[in-house]
């Protein structure tokens, strides 16, 4: 079996789409000062292209804006692999979670052993432009410190 | 996000059905549908909401960003985008790509419609077809897909998916944000290392398109049922069709005329993209934030099929029927037997836009592997430079989901002062909308209404394989939708949403 590296932090977003983007700029944060071993990567995509990009790693800390009605912009979630439900009519551009890893695993792709995604609740974007707004600019410190808390975690758990 | 049956409450009187958001459909929307006193419909709309602001976004921007920014407002097409983007920028400049550069275009674009074709297959409407229209909820997947067609199919989807992706990403950068189009040429060349590399996956992908037409007729066309669906009248309507054409009318996904046949397979008209306001024109409706395009020679008759009426398709199947023919051998032969098949050209059964794009795998693949055997694609002549004031300029490609068209204008140091998009899923707005009413009418009767029913009129708008993310300017990744039934009394009677 092919060695695998340890993390990737996989930031995903549309930097012209106002806060769509706290997940990319929370990965340029990280980048600053980011431990040898995690790579850092930036993205648009969804579905089964996230795929393309997990393999290959045992952990993967992903970086998002999620849309929640009932908690103000802001407030940082962390979601575990249990904590996520399959998509009943996955499309190729956007399946959830769940069903990359179970198509994973279902062909032998090296699916990573952890998948932790740390995200921003913020509010539906309605027009193209770049730059966070004041709220999510605000909570963005939350949104990294809490992405180091689970990077750490990891790092502890890694053979010396 | 996960799609969930809500069924509710009536007191009687009229209904109305929701389906929101639709599933296995890119971008945002819900299908609302109402259903009179009996139960029967009375009408079907799909609504999709707008991220606005692009044209004012882009604005004072310098031209050569559009190809960056424009693969930035939809993640599913990024490369349809960016090439559109890119011969905009040749026209702006009145450049020619140099061969090399064209070759290498055409080599990344018809990757990327190979890819994006074969996902559509396999994942987006292979649960319709390879699995059942009516098969349980639950199965109506990837997993359920894989179930039917074996494990080393889904091997094959991934590992060519992957190889076809490094040919674009070896030449464009990032398959979501390439970098590869510059106006005359391109930045990166064919490596010569990776230049075998090329060659086998282009043998590969052509032997994984003709294992696809394969299952296709194994699974789709020798099931009697399935041919009826498909013939069927709830999804068939005669309209005109629009498509890309090379001087021999064959079907070119990269470049050529927009070509338009009547409901009868007539040609109406064929112009270069520069002339496109002349012949396209955009109907506004109340309960939509899309623009519905027809077509202006024929004029806005509502949403009507006949030649009377100006609206039209694009997509897989349109292609084929605004064509004269396959560009390419096999490809060639599969359309000929297509059109046997279904009785003659052109086809105005909305599913065959399945098979359609099965078609237009096999071109795609041999296409690729014609440019990677072509001396010329691994050349060194990257580009030709502008030399002249730029003030306006057009693009046009086959996006997967049909005719994407890029219009700018600029000020003499090439700063964007206006830019309009016309894309896939806005050619066939009328159409689809079309499409979801009729077969809501056609298959919802007397109040009954289930996850299946439902799941047959999503069919009818799926085939197109629309993306409402940039056909309103979207976000990529998003999906949602939601289905809503609304009785005659406005009660909501039965939901399926994310």
């Amino acid at each position: 079996m092919t060695s695998r590296r340890p993390t990737l932090v996989l930031a995903l977003g549309n930097d012209v789409a106002g806060d769509d983007a706290v997940g990319l700029a929370a990965a340029r944060h990280l980048r600053r000062a980011a431990p040898p071993a995690v790579d850092i990567e930036e993205t648009g995509e969804a579905g089964l292209a996230l795929l393309d990009w997990m393999t290959g790693y045992r952990h993967v800390l992903i970086l998002d804006a999620v849309i929640t009605p009932d908690l103000p912009v802001g407030s940082v979630l962390t979601y575990r692999q249990d904590d996520l439900r399959p998509i009943e009519h996955p499309s190729p551009h956007y399946a959830g979670l769940p069903d990359v890893a179970r198509l994973a695993r279902l062909h032998n792709v090296p699916y990573p052993d952890d998948v932790v995604a740390v995200c921003m609740a913020v509010r539906r974007p309605e027009r193209l432009h770049e730059g966070l707004s004041p709220e999510a600019e605000a909570a963005l410190p939350d949104l990294v410190a809490a992405a180091r808390t689970v990077l750490q975690d990891w790092a502890g758990s890694e053979p010396e | 996000m996960t799609a969930t049956a809500v069924p509710s409450q009536t007191s009687g009187g009229k209904r109305h059905v929701v389906v929101d958001p639709i599933t296995r459909l890119e971008g945002h929307g819900k299908i609302d549908v109402f259903l009179d006193e009996k139960g029967n419909v009375e009408r079907a709309y799909l609504q999709i909401p707008e991220l606005r602001g692009f044209e004012v976004f882009v604005q004072g921007r310098p031209a050569e960003e559009m190809p960056q920014i424009t693969s930035r407002i939809c993640g599913v097409c990024p490369t349809a985008h960016h090439m559109a983007a890119t011969k905009a920028l040749d026209d702006l400049y009145r450049v020619e790509p140099t061969p090399t550069a064209r070759n290498i275009r055409e080599l990344v674009y018809n990757a990327f419609m190979l890819e994006d074709h074969a996902l559509h297959v396999y994942v987006l409407g292979g649960p319709d077809f390879i699995v059942g229209p009516q098969a349980p909820k639950a199965s109506r997947n990837i997993v359920g897909v894989l179930n039917t067609v074996g494990l080393e199919v889904g091997k094959q989807v991934i590992e060519t998916r992957r190889k076809v992706r490094e040919i674009i990403s070896h030449l464009g950068g990032k398959v979501i944000h390439p970098v590869l189009g510059l106006p005359g040429g391109v930045s990166k060349g064919i490596a010569p290392e990776f230049l075998p590399v090329v060659k086998e996956t282009a043998q590969q992908g052509l032997d994984f398109a003709r294992f696809t037409l394969q299952v296709f007729k194994d699974i789709v066309l020798k099931n009697d049922d399935y041919v009826k669906l498909i013939t069927s009248d709830d999804y068939t309507h005669r309209t005109y069709y629009l498509g890309l054409v090379d001087d021999a009318n064959r079907v070119n996904f990269y470049d050529g005329q927009m070509r338009v046949v009547t409901p009868d397979g007539e040609e109406l008209e064929k112009f270069p993209v520069q002339a496109y306001a002349s012949h396209i024109a955009e109907h506004v409706e109340p309960w939509s934030y899309i623009k519905f395009c027809y077509l202006k020679n024929v004029g806005w008759k509502g949403f009507e099929d006949g030649p009377d009426s100006g609206v039209y398709a694009v997509a897989p199947l349109a292609r084929l029927n605004a064509s004269a023919g396959m560009a390419t051998e096999e490809a060639q032969a599969a359309y000929e037997e297509m059109y046997a098949t279904l009785g003659g050209k052109p086809v105005h059964h909305t599913l065959a836009n399945h098979w359609a794009r099965v078609i237009e795998m096999l071109q795609a693949a041999e296409t690729i592997v014609g440019l990677a055997n072509d001396p010329v694609t691994a050349g060194n002549d990257l580009r030709n430079i502008p030399t002249t004031t730029p003030s306006v300029g057009y693009g046009v490609v086959e996006a997967p989901r049909g005719t994407l068209i890029h219009h700018y204008e600029t000020d003499e140091v090439g700063l964007v002062r206006e830019a309009n998009l016309i894309v896939a899923t806005q050619n066939n707005a009328a159409r689809i909308a079309m499409s979801v009413d009729k077969a809501a009418r056609g298959l919802i009767h007397d109040g009954v209404v289930n996850d299946g029913l439902l799941n047959m009129v999503e069919m009818a708008f799926r085939a197109y394989d629309p993306c409402h993310g940039c056909a309103t300017h979207s976000l990529p990744g998003q999906m949602p939708l939601v289905a809503r039934v609304y009785g005659a009394d406005g009660t909501v009677v039965h939901e399926i949403k994310e």
